[in-house]
């Protein structure tokens, strides 16, 4: 343990050796009378310097929670009878809040157990510990500090917005899920009656349609099939106030969605491009919600000025007839580029714009509200390219439903087909 | 304290009041700015201020020495503990009463080795103050040795 004296204990020392030096000198006995009480400090306090043995273990109830949940934080202590008093406190990052204010706590000796209820204000990955002790004597003469406990990893998900309805893309995949297929085959939803042909199944025999028409006739079906949705994320700058920003809205919209898709049985994969490029190939289950949402903890804006285009990214990361959902900020040109490239492919593709209005907050001269109006127009500037190439993007502001604004997308794609090349 | 220094010597009042002020300034720093470091120099200008008035004043023994010995020890115990309370610490009423407890005991104790001191200083033992060193270097040695015992149990 580091040990650390109270200043005022050589202040103490050093009075009663001039008080009992110049009693001597002097031969004032009250000199010496006025330095006892000091020098019987000094030689306590000196007499109290007993280091403590403290040891312990810190421990979570969990490793993983949701936004808005509490998690329990337990500190074990050992060999606390040596200090008079303990003040304990776990280092925590913005996003914990110590819920009761028992953070930091002084503790009187013998307590053997420090529960201190975590609050977890924001999503992201976090350490959390070790916990500092720093341990006093009855008159605070001396502190011995030490570091308790290992570092504990807590993982805090975005909280998840409720979704009713997703965007549908305009092709499925081969695996059986719970997409309607525009293709027919074997399936629940009825497509259409055909002439039977040798091979069909007894069972698909439209009797009622044959009887009308003396031959017979079968049923086709769509099949129900899994989609391929590949969510694309900009993260080449950020624009925030305090905790929010639209990376933060990213992260919360990716999450939501990947959870929404995943449980329909699509599969899903990350694109995160920007900075730091990274990806994660489309896969369906619990796993990969995971995988996603652990990627996006880990997510941050890493300023690079290379210039980079989709053909960075490994063929895999983005399957054909998938449909690209990209979240963009729209504030770096690359990413309009590489969208723009990607819808040329023939992907079909859907921008959010995360507005980053919100978040800024234009000065009042005139200088500002020039370079305002000038970054407004470069932002116009850059959906304009986007509605020349066909693509729909919608803007997304804080508080908005996602829901709502993937509705308008949807009732846009249910009148504008996007031009296969 | 400086009122008891103003009366010892009346005519050095304006003295005695100016080393007390800076002292008192001093203090003042202490609690404001939570300079600790200066405590000592605060307890140094104050004593200064009522070693002045003893040498000034020419009386033979003031009394109240172990008083104003104990009265300094218990304003810088205070002081300090005012500081430490400053901290974002949440602290149960018991830790609180405990510390009062262990200040109210050691300045007492002070009080009673400052008395000792005193009181066998005055004592016809054909000493004088060397007797009175070695007796308060005694009581301070004994209660060390005392809790160094206490401690260590």
């Amino acid at each position: 343990m580091r040990r650390a004296d109270s200043p005022r204990l050589v202040a103490y020392a050093g009075l009663a050796a001039v008080g009992l030096v110049a009693g001597l000198a002097a031969g004032r006995v009250e000199l010496v009378a006025l330095a006892a009480p000091f020098a019987l400090a000094a030689a306590l306090g000196a007499s109290l310097a007993r280091e403590p043995r403290i040891a312990g273990r810190l421990t979570l109830d969990r490793e993983r929670a949701l936004e808005g949940e509490d998690v329990q934080a337990t500190l074990e202590l050992r060999g606390t009878g040596d200090a008079a008093r303990i003040d304990v406190v776990l280092p925590l990052p913005d996003e914990l809040v110590a819920k009761g204010g028992g953070n930091p706590v002084a503790i009187p000796a013998g307590t053997d157990r420090v529960e201190l209820r975590l609050g977890c204000a924001r999503w992201g990955a976090f350490r959390v510990g070790p916990a500092l002790v720093r341990a006093h004597d009855a008159l605070a003469f001396h502190t011995w500090e030490a570091d308790v406990g290992v570092m504990q990893p807590l993982r805090v998900y975005p909280s998840v917005e409720t979704m009713r309805a997703l965007l549908e893309p305009l092709e499925t995949q081969v695996y059986v899920g719970n997409q309607v297929a525009r293709t027919r085959g074997d399936g629940i939803e009825f497509a259409d009656i055909r002439e039977w042909t040798p091979g069909d199944r007894l069972r698909r025999v439209n009797w009622r349609a044959s009887a009308r028409r003396g031959d017979l006739w079968v049923n086709e079906q769509h099949p129900e099939r899994n989609t391929d949705i590949v969510l694309f994320l900009d993260t080449f700058t950020d624009v925030s106030l305090g905790h929010r920003g639209t990376l933060d809205l990213t992260v919360r919209a990716a999450a939501s969605l990947a959870h929404r898709y995943l449980q329909r049985k699509d599969r899903v994969g990350v694109v995160s491009f920007g900075g730091f490029l990274s990806w994660l190939l489309p896969a369906s289950g619990t796993k990969q919600l995971y995988r996603i949402v652990d990627s996006l903890l880990q997510m941050g804006i890493v300023l690079s000025f290379a210039a980079k285009n989709i053909d960075i990214l490994p063929p895999r990361t983005l399957p054909p007839r998938a449909l690209v959902l990209a979240l963009t900020p729209l504030l770096d040109s690359r990413s309009t580029a590489a969208l723009v490239a990607l819808r040329a492919r023939g992907f079909d593709l859907v921008v959010v714009e995360i507005s980053p209005l919100p978040f800024v907050e234009p000065k009042r001269d005139e200088l500002a509200d020039l370079s305002y109006r000038l970054w407004s127009l470069s932002r116009d500037a850059q959906r304009a390219q986007y509605e020349r190439a066909g693509i729909p993007i919608v803007p997304w502001t804080e508080g908005e439903a996602l829901d709502a604004v993937l509705e308008e997308v949807r009732a846009y794609r249910r009148h504008a087909r996007p031009a296969r090349a | 304290m400086l009122a008891w220094s103003c009366l010892l010597a009346p005519d050095f009042t304006p003295v005695t009041l100016f080393l007390g002020g800076v002292g008192g300034l001093l203090l003042g720093l202490v609690l404001v700015r939570g300079l600790d470091d200066l405590l000592g120099s605060a307890l140094l200008l104050v004593s200064a201020c009522y070693v002045v008035g003893l040498f000034v004043g020419r009386h033979p023994l003031d009394e109240a020495a172990p008083l104003v010995g104990a009265a300094l020890l218990l304003c810088s115990e205070l002081a300090t503990w005012s500081l430490e309370e400053r901290r974002p610490v949440t602290t149960s009423r018991a830790l609180r009463l405990a510390r009062a407890r262990a200040i109210g005991l050691l300045v007492l104790a002070g009080l009673v080795a400052a008395a000792l001191v005193l009181a066998t200083a005055t004592t016809s033992l054909g000493g004088g103050l060397a007797w009175a060193v070695l007796g308060a270097a005694a009581a301070v040695a004994v209660v060390a040795v005392t809790a160094r015992l206490a401690t260590s149990r």
